[in-house]
């Protein structure tokens, strides 16, 4: 069964200059323990999608959606109050900067015990608090901290970026939840942090059998596990499918063109030689191209581009374009 | 034969603020010596606190050394001579966003400068902007813009031009590839590359993205903890299997390969 089911979901903007569609009509099905990457540049909602599915909406966006369900529950049907509780149960989320998303005020312990829930330490005083702190040290274990006592007392801004955004997903997965999503978590960092980061992911997602969602710039920068791959553009869906069919041979030209601009699939470019890249750059809010948001950019686009593409469905694969780089009949 | 840059036993120190006039200071670059010729790029690498971003800075002259001295063809170069900075050795930085004057627009910008440095008169200057706005691929129209009017993209090109405008020998870019997204990153290198055949600039460039240092460095300058533990070419440093340092910031990740054949379309041109 689906974990978390995702149907046309539409996210409208109110902005001085009318109402903008930041994310058109966006498919996303997620089952239990799977690693689902989404990449997508600046400005592709990417960070709406997540924001969307935790129910961080702004009063003056309009979300409307086919179907978001969670395992089986419409979260749109319910009341803040219902939604609120099965969010913080359910899920969790960890973003781009961690120094500043930790609390500066107080110590590591302080913030890590603040999320463990109240019903999961029981007995007399003395006995909860020695509960706590053995889940504290628990969990930095567990996110690979292993030098517990100092981090316990370091404030946010003694830690390094790659401590603290261990510590960021502790405090995210005190609570046990069956969905993580990652915002970006690595895109500033170093290649070792980083490679760190994405080892310790991968593997909660197979001890805790916690889905993954992990939002990404780049087609490079997405973990070596990832089950399926989800790339958008400007709030449209390009394609979406098992991430190693869609890397070995994208049908979409965007698809192709991300590989392409990623240093680490261009190994045999001779040493400085000028790379492909995409011409122009990505529109603004107030200036999205109609039809298909990529045919301005986009080499093979032709007439018909001016028109949104239909869904293809490809076995496993869905893609929206008019003239996808794979024939649908091989 | 001079080199266009070399510099010598280079070193900074600082004193920490608490303790005692004698207590030891904090090493933030050892003692180092390098060598950078016309037309090439120099990449240097290293981790977080490994006192890279502070090489740039001392190189660009925004900070001084406390030891040591750089030489700029055979001259040597003083923090506190603007013009001679200024004319020879430019900065990129990391945040396009933040290191351009929100007041100002993107003529007035550039013309600066101009106006501290050359003797030019108004039109020439003029003449001069628009001449290196066209050069980073912007319109002539884009004087009149302010840095909010434009995409990340185009900041980072107004930050290109505001370092070529001079037409330096040296290009000191600290980590200014790293915010941008991919479309965008592959433009800028496309455009750093295109200037250094045009110009001849030479680049020191501050990054960790072992790709990127791959593809476009001639020489690559490894620090660790303030130590000078690599300098050579690129591919003798990347052949080089000895220093588990150096298999470590390098090789582990360059390794990391997505499978992918590229003959199959070959439609996407530059």
């Amino acid at each position: 069964m689906q974990l978390l089911d995702i149907r046309n979901l539409t996210v409208e903007m109110q902005t001085a200059h009318g109402i903008v569609r930041v994310l058109d009509k966006v498919n996303l099905q997620l089952t239990e323990g799977e690693i689902h990457s989404i990449v997508g540049e600046s400005g592709s909602g990417k960070s709406l999608l997540a924001k969307a599915i935790m129910g961080f909406i702004n009063p003056n966006w309009q979300v409307t959606a086919d179907r978001l369900w969670w395992n089986g529950q419409d979260l749109l049907a319910m009341t803040p109050k219902q939604r609120r509780k099965i969010t913080g149960r359910d899920m969790a989320m960890i973003f781009q900067d961690p120094n500043a998303y930790l609390d500066p005020n107080s110590t590591v312990e302080q913030q890590i015990v603040e999320a463990i829930p109240q019903g999961d330490v029981r007995g007399t005083f003395m006995r909860r608090r020695v509960d706590r702190k053995t889940r504290v040290k628990r969990l930095l274990h567990r996110v690979g901290i292993r030098d517990h006592e100092s981090i316990m007392e370091s404030y946010p801004f003694e830690l390094s970026q790659g401590i603290a955004q261990k510590v960021s997903i502790a405090i995210a997965i005190a609570h046990r939840p069956r969905l993580l999503i990652a915002d970006e978590p690595t895109t500033a960092m170093e290649p070792s942090t980083r490679l760190q980061i994405h080892r310790l992911l991968a593997r909660l997602a197979v001890s805790q059998k916690m889905s993954v969602v992990l939002i990404s710039q780049d087609v490079g920068s997405i973990l070596p596990e990832t089950k399926r791959l989800t790339l958008l553009y400007c709030g449209q869906l390009m394609e979406t499918g098992p991430a190693h069919d869609i890397l070995s041979e994208p049908a979409h030209p965007y698809t192709d063109s991300m590989l392409r601009m990623s240093l680490q699939t261009q190994q045999e470019l001779p040493h400085k030689a000028r790379l492909p890249t995409l011409p122009g750059s990505i529109p603004t809010l107030r200036h999205m191209p109609i039809g298909c948001r990529l045919g301005p950019r986009c080499p093979y686009a032709q007439k018909t581009c001016v028109k949104a593409p239909r869904a293809t469905h490809d076995r496993q694969r869905v893609y929206h374009c008019h003239f996808p780089l794979l024939d649908s009949s091989s | 034969m001079s080199h266009l840059l070399e510099v010598r036993n280079l070193g900074k120190t600082y004193r920490s603020r608490k303790g005692w006039p004698w207590t030891p200071k904090s090493v933030a670059i050892e003692p180092l010596s390098f060598t950078l010729e016309a037309g090439e790029i120099l990449a240097v690498m290293g981790e977080t606190g490994s006192g890279k971003s502070t090489l740039a800075q001392i190189i660009g002259g925004v900070d001084t050394a406390t030891s040591g001295e750089i030489l700029l063809n055979g001259q040597k170069l003083h923090s506190n001579n603007y013009p001679q900075l200024c004319n020879n050795i430019r900065m990129i930085f990391q945040d396009s966003e933040n290191s351009l004057n929100a007041h100002l627009n993107i003529g007035k910008q550039l013309e600066e400068p101009l106006l501290f440095n050359t003797q030019l008169t108004a039109a020439e200057r003029q003449e001069r902007v628009n001449l290196t706005l066209q050069r980073v691929g912007m319109l002539r129209e884009h004087w009149e813009f302010y840095p909010h009017m434009l995409s990340s993209g185009q900041k980072q090109r107004v930050c290109i031009a505001r370092a070529i405008i001079l037409e330096p020998q040296i290009v000191v870019a600290d980590e200014a590839l790293v915010a941008l997204d991919p479309s965008i990153r592959a433009q800028i290198i496309n455009l750093m590359l295109d200037l250094q055949k045009d110009m001849g600039i030479s680049y020191i460039l501050v990054t960790h993205s072992p790709q990127i240092v791959k593809h476009i460095a001639d020489k690559i300058l490894i620090l660790y903890r303030g130590k000078m533990i690599a300098f050579d070419k690129t591919d003798i440093v990347l052949e080089d299997t000895q220093q588990t340092y150096v298999q470590q910031l390098l090789h582990e990740h360059l390794k990391q390969n997505i499978q992918y054949n590229s003959d199959r379309s070959a439609k996407i041109a530059d």
